[in-house]
């Protein structure tokens, strides 16, 4: 329970790069799999994989419905902003945890599209194999390692752009 | 072929992940060493992937799994602190903590009698470690002692059954030997003197019996637990 409860926390913190967010999408998946428990075939893929995958589905479905507060980040695309607006609610002593750079690392994860920051966050972060991530996202394996490049590529851009250089 | 900035850009992925064969690789690299743009690039797509793979799990607040358990699977009733000790209690009421208790408690009873604490007279000098040395050591020295005079009461019973053994086995054999034969011609003056030493037989027999008897007189309970 709590392995499962930290993986799915870890894909929807990274995802939405807020806590308090992400503490109650995680508890929205534990109750969504607990509904729809009866709906697991294992032949569709693993146990965790088919969680993962309603984790996926809640985000995006979050992510749609907060849509209308990520107006303003085409605007903060152009400026060089150290914090995105998500991350504006971390406290300071959890970017002191997560370390600056992983602290920068995860603010520009949240600027980028959700396909990308998704593709990102399960290969990276999560370091699932591409027929995992096949599984969760629905989408053909061409497709993953597509948005996986560009997602890194642009994240890479983000970072330069917020003035951070890798080491 | 020499490679465009789109080509290394559409393959810089699998470039980082070692997916390229040795002849693309290599095309890769002699493009990147000489491209101002794509150089950079590169070099921060590795570092960045090399960075997001070490970055740690973020841990979930503890409340977490709490909340998710009482909506899932309802609130957790709220008990006293007198319901909780006697759950508690009624938790240890199973067989295989009683069989545990009682092997734990078997152990220390076994213990505490070879370390010559009295349970009659319990003290606290008795558990001062020269004194459980002394107890110790004075059990285990009787316990070898009576191991030792039980073996030798064994061997001396043993010694005197074969002994016994082996005169009733002469005493049979003597009179088979001494069994009137076919008579055979006596000749003047000659005399049967195989009846003398019928008594002499009898004599040791007798003597050994009387022997035993003393014996089994002086130690009972060896006999006892030979002829068991």
């Amino acid at each position: 329970m709590r392995r499962h409860t930290r993986r799915v926390y870890n894909v929807c913190y990274r995802f939405v790069g807020n806590r308090t967010e992400a503490e109650d999408i995680s508890q929205e998946v534990f109750l969504r799999v607990y509904r729809t428990l009866a709906s697991y075939r294992s032949a569709h893929g693993g146990f965790a994989t088919w969680m993962t995958s309603v984790t996926r589905n809640l985000l995006i479905d979050h992510y749609r419905r907060t849509k209308r507060d990520r107006l303003t980040d085409s605007l903060d695309d152009a400026m060089p902003v150290v914090e995105s607006k998500e991350s504006s609610a971390r406290r300071p002593d959890e970017q002191a945890l997560l370390g600056e750079l992983s602290g920068q690392v995860q603010s520009a994860l949240t600027r980028l599209s959700p396909e990308l920051r998704e593709a990102v966050i399960l290969r990276d972060l999560q370091q699932l194999e591409y027929a995992e991530i096949q599984q969760v996202l629905g989408v053909p394996e061409g497709t993953v390692k597509s948005r996986i490049n560009r997602g890194r590529i642009e994240l890479a851009r983000i970072l330069q752009h917020m003035g951070v250089r890798p080491s | 072929m020499t490679w465009t900035c789109d080509q290394i850009e559409a393959r810089l992925s699998e470039y980082v992940e070692g997916q390229l064969t040795a002849p693309e690789a290599s095309e890769f690299e002699l493009h990147v060493k000489g491209c101002p743009e794509c150089a950079p690039l590169v070099a921060s797509v590795k570092s960045l992937v090399r960075e997001m793979r070490s970055m740690e799990q973020v841990e979930a607040p503890p409340r977490l799994v709490y909340s998710i358990l009482d909506q899932t699977l309802g609130p957790r009733e709220r008990v006293t602190f007198w319901q909780a000790v006697g759950n508690f209690l009624r938790g240890l009421a199973t067989p295989k903590f009683a069989y545990g208790a009682a092997s734990v408690m078997a152990t220390c009873f076994i213990v505490l009698s070879a370390s010559g604490i009295s349970f009659r007279k319990p003290k606290l000098a008795d558990l001062h470690p020269a004194t459980l040395y002394r107890n110790v050591d004075r059990q285990a020295h009787i316990a070898i002692a009576k191991s030792v005079k039980y073996v030798s009461d064994l061997r001396v019973v043993y010694e005197i059954q074969s002994r016994l053994r082996q005169e009733e086995n002469q005493l049979q054999v003597t009179p088979e030997d001494h069994a009137p034969n076919a008579p055979t011609e006596k000749k003047p003056g000659q005399t049967d003197d195989q009846s003398h030493t019928q008594p002499k037989q009898q004599n040791r027999a007798n003597e050994l019996a009387r022997q035993v008897e003393m014996l089994a007189a002086e130690c009972p309970l060896m006999f006892e637990r030979s002829f068991r």
